[in-house]
């Protein structure tokens, strides 16, 4: 493994019964990047999210999160690393605070610096006035700001991120991307997916396209344009529609109008 | 009337997907429908039989009992959607058909028409055909009398209809929909201690109570005794009476459909109010009292448990297996085997920890427990530990009747017996929750959905000689505990109590380590079966 990488995958494979969900994926995502890791629905993102979180075992391949090889220490990665899931799985009768103390001890945070982080990060989320109240009668926003903060309390080395914004109204969207910021500023890695191009436009210094369960592309916006057959100012949009060759064209329903 | 006939199918569609979605649910209903046959068949045998022997008998008791079963039926039959938790089962699901313009008359009258022929409604035809045949006869008065039995029918379920309604409304709301659950549960529970009762000699007691209350007819006043008595009346050729009870039966149905429409209508236009969510701001900030990640997690599980209804009405039923042994034990004759039968009942309630699985709290959460980089030992041990302290209430019955039986002498033997057994099932219970995971409701759904997941026949093998296996490991220390008993020598309990705790304490060590290497090896194929993503 290079020093400079937080993230190293190789050949990882997932084959679901017969249907290969992720197909011999290799790549590289150097410490303290923000990157944004797309593809259409069914792509095969969230599986080799599952897969390098030690959530999901390969069928073949494996991976090096910041030094630990997946195969051989599952708790030394799952130390290393904070999770957001795509399914939000939360204990839904513990309380917001609870359940952020909860992840702190569970992560081995000693208890009165769990108080003090869980403090900050309900302030910071706009979550104190909430915090008695319990996870099941939280809204979809608000338990996505939670189990964030349970991805963030334990300062985690690498940020596994999937749909971090999604849910999420305009004003905590901006702080949570604010905070984002902050942390790759300070050498946290962050392995973000996200269907909201612009945001990852704005956000992820690198960016990989997933299509069918393979790397169809990897780069900064810039590399990844094609100059033979792009604007210098396509959008990222436009280079994933193109990398996809998604079909966008569409006859018109008949009967509309 | 297209939209009637669309909403009918697609209750009965949905219906039958709920009961076909699965290998396991095709198994139950295979046996489900013989079954209720069966139920049907001999309901309609004893209701005939009893209401020809009433006719013969006391005839002048026929209006009264008959309007008293009625009565009896109509009031389970409408408590029925929340003695099965709050279950939605007698109506459409109005949410989902919020955004279409349907006539609230045609929904409300679609899921009566579709709920009169789910196979519950079809088996009561059965027992009131018996009834009819036996109150009119093969003559032209079964016609009429016939009739207003189906009208008794039709109420019995257009009031399950409104109660499910009811029930739309608090579902709405948590808290409210915890408290129904939790209402409904306590019911069971009490209905459940019936048979008990009546083990205990409290049936001729009952009996006293009721015959006042039929000599007075006071369930005339039931709207459920109404076309019943309908049916009498036509049976016996009171046409004058007939029209009356008939009259006020269809008027009951029409009151009963009403208040179903017009609940409907509220809950469309959000009229109905059931309060804000409900909780209060405490100044007191959250805690996690007991110490490292084992503590967090058992007090996690201990909090969980206590807070969600369905796990507390667990516990709480959990008293009821002990208790019935028990009554049934202090009926038997007093004498020197009661302390040796309470032996055996310590070890069969401690042998109830073999069925917890030590992840069916997580449900979904397994998710997020399994990214904890918590050691696998530490996980299944406060996931025993907090099975075997939601097990107290079950152990405290015990303590209770140990002390009245026998004595309190025994209670700290019986306590040890309980708390190995408990120890060792748990061991044995932690390959069966890793081996055999039991898949829980996809994301989206509710988490008390019913999954198809079976844990098969081969888990049902395994469970078996897992129990065998932990009542042969758990013998020889708990003959440790119950030899100064033996002996008649008490004072040795200081030495052999703790030394048949540290004994199985020890196999329970030993083999809970070995499960928690079968877990790291397991780990992601068993969060893919839970999570049904294989």
């Amino acid at each position: 493994m290079s020093e400079g990488n937080a993230v190293e995958v190789f050949g990882l494979t997932k084959v679901f019964r017969r249907e290969v969900a992720v197909d011999h994926v290799s790549f590289r995502v150097a410490r303290g990047r923000f990157f944004g890791f797309l593809g259409p629905n069914g792509a095969g993102k969230s599986t080799t999210i599952r897969m390098l979180t030690g959530l999901l075992r390969p069928t073949s391949g494996d991976a090096v999160v910041e030094g630990v090889r997946l195969s051989e220490d599952l708790l030394g990665v799952k130390r290393r690393i904070g999770v957001l899931t795509e399914d939000l799985a939360l204990y839904e009768r513990l309380t917001g605070e609870e359940h952020l103390l909860f992840a702190a001890r569970m992560h081995g945070v000693p208890p009165p610096e769990a108080r003090r982080r869980s403090g900050e990060l309900l302030e910071f989320l706009s979550l104190a006035d909430e915090r008695g109240k319990l996870v099941v009668d939280y809204s979809l926003g608000m338990r996505k700001k939670l189990a964030l903060a349970c991805a963030l309390v334990h300062n985690p080395r690498v940020l596994f991120l999937d749909e971090p914004l999604n849910g999420i109204d305009p004003v905590s969207g901006r702080v949570v991307t604010d905070l984002l910021r902050r942390l790759a500023a300070r050498g946290v890695t962050l392995f973000f997916t996200s269907h909201v191009l612009d945001v990852v436009e704005r956000l992820c210094n690198e960016v990989a396209i997933i299509d069918h369960g393979r790397i169809v592309a990897q780069g900064s916006l810039d590399e990844l344009r094609d100059p033979t057959s792009m604007a210098g100012d396509a959008s990222l949009e436009d280079v994933f529609l193109k990398l996809v060759e998604a079909d966008v064209q569409r006859e018109d329903l008949t009967w509309i109008g | 009337m297209d939209r009637l006939i669309a909403l009918v199918v697609l209750r009965w569609r949905l219906d039958l997907r709920a009961v076909t979605g699965g290998h396991g649910r095709v198994v139950g209903l295979l046996l489900a429908v013989p079954a209720l046959a069966l139920l049907s068949g001999a309901g309609a045998l004893v209701a005939g039989a009893t209401v020809r022997l009433l006719e013969r008998a006391e005839p002048a008791l026929v209006l009264s009992v008959l309007s008293a079963a009625a009565t009896a039926l109509g009031v389970l039959w409408s408590l029925s959607p929340l003695l099965a938790g709050v279950a939605l089962t007698e109506t459409h699901d109005l949410d989902r058909l919020l955004h279409y313009p349907v006539p609230l008359g045609a929904l409300v009258s679609s899921s009566l028409l579709a709920s009169l022929l789910q196979p519950t409604v079809l088996a009561l035809l059965p027992p009131l055909g018996t009834i009819g045949l036996a109150l009119a006869g093969v003559s032209p008065l079964l016609l009429p009398t016939t009739g207003a039995l189906l009208c008794f029918l039709v109420l019995l379920v257009a009031s399950g209809q409104a109660v499910s309604l009811l029930l739309h409304v608090v579902s709405r709301h948590r808290r409210m929909h915890d408290r129904a659950l939790i209402a409904g549960m306590l019911l069971g529970i009490l209905l459940s201690f019936l048979p008990l009762l009546l083990i205990s000699g409290a049936g001729p007691r009952a009996g006293a109570l009721v015959r006042p209350l039929l000599a007075s007819d006071v369930f005339v006043l039931s709207p459920y005794a109404w076309a019943v008595r309908a049916a009498v009346h036509a049976a016996r050729g009171e046409g004058g009476a007939f029209a009356l009870w008939t009259g006020a039966g269809a008027l009951a149905v029409v009151a009963v459909l009403a208040f179903s429409t017009s609940l409907a209508q509220r809950i469309y236009r959000g009229d109905v109010d059931v309060g804000e969510a409900g909780w209060r701001r405490s100044p007191v900030r959250a805690r996690i009292r007991l110490p490292g990640p084992l503590g967090a997690l058992l007090e996690k599980d201990l909090k969980m448990a206590w807070r969600d209804p369905r796990l507390k009405a667990a516990v709480l039923s959990g008293l009821l297996g002990p208790l019935v042994l028990l009554v049934l034990l202090s009926r038997g004759p007093a004498g020197p085997s009661r302390p040796v039968v309470l032996l055996f009942l310590a070890s069969f309630v401690g042998l109830g920890t073999l069925g917890y699985n030590a992840f069916a709290l997580e449900r979904r959460g397994l998710l997020l427990l399994f990214s904890f980089p918590v050691d696998r030992f530490a996980i299944l041990v406060a996931k025993n530990l907090a099975g075997i302290a939601l097990r107290g209430p079950g152990a405290l019955m015990l303590v209770a009747a140990t002390v009245v039986l026998v004595g309190p002498s025994l209670v700290p033997a019986m306590l040890v017996v309980l708390l190995l057994t408990q120890l060792l099932a748990a061991a044995a219970d932690n390959y069966l929750a890793v081996l055999f995971p039991v898949p829980v409701p996809a994301a989206g759904r509710s988490p008390h959905a019913p999954t198809s997941g079976a844990r098969g026949l081969g888990f049902a093998a395994v469970a078996a000689a897992a129990a065998f296996a932990t009542l042969a490991v758990s013998s020889p220390f708990a003959f440790l505990a119950w030899l100064p008993w033996l002996m008649g020598k008490p004072a040795l309990w200081l030495l052999t109590l703790p030394l048949a705790l540290a004994g199985a304490a020890s196999v329970y060590a030993m083999l809970t380590a070995g499960a928690a290497s079968l877990l790291r090896r397991r780990e992601p194929e068993l969060l893919a079966r839970v999570l049904g993503e294989e």
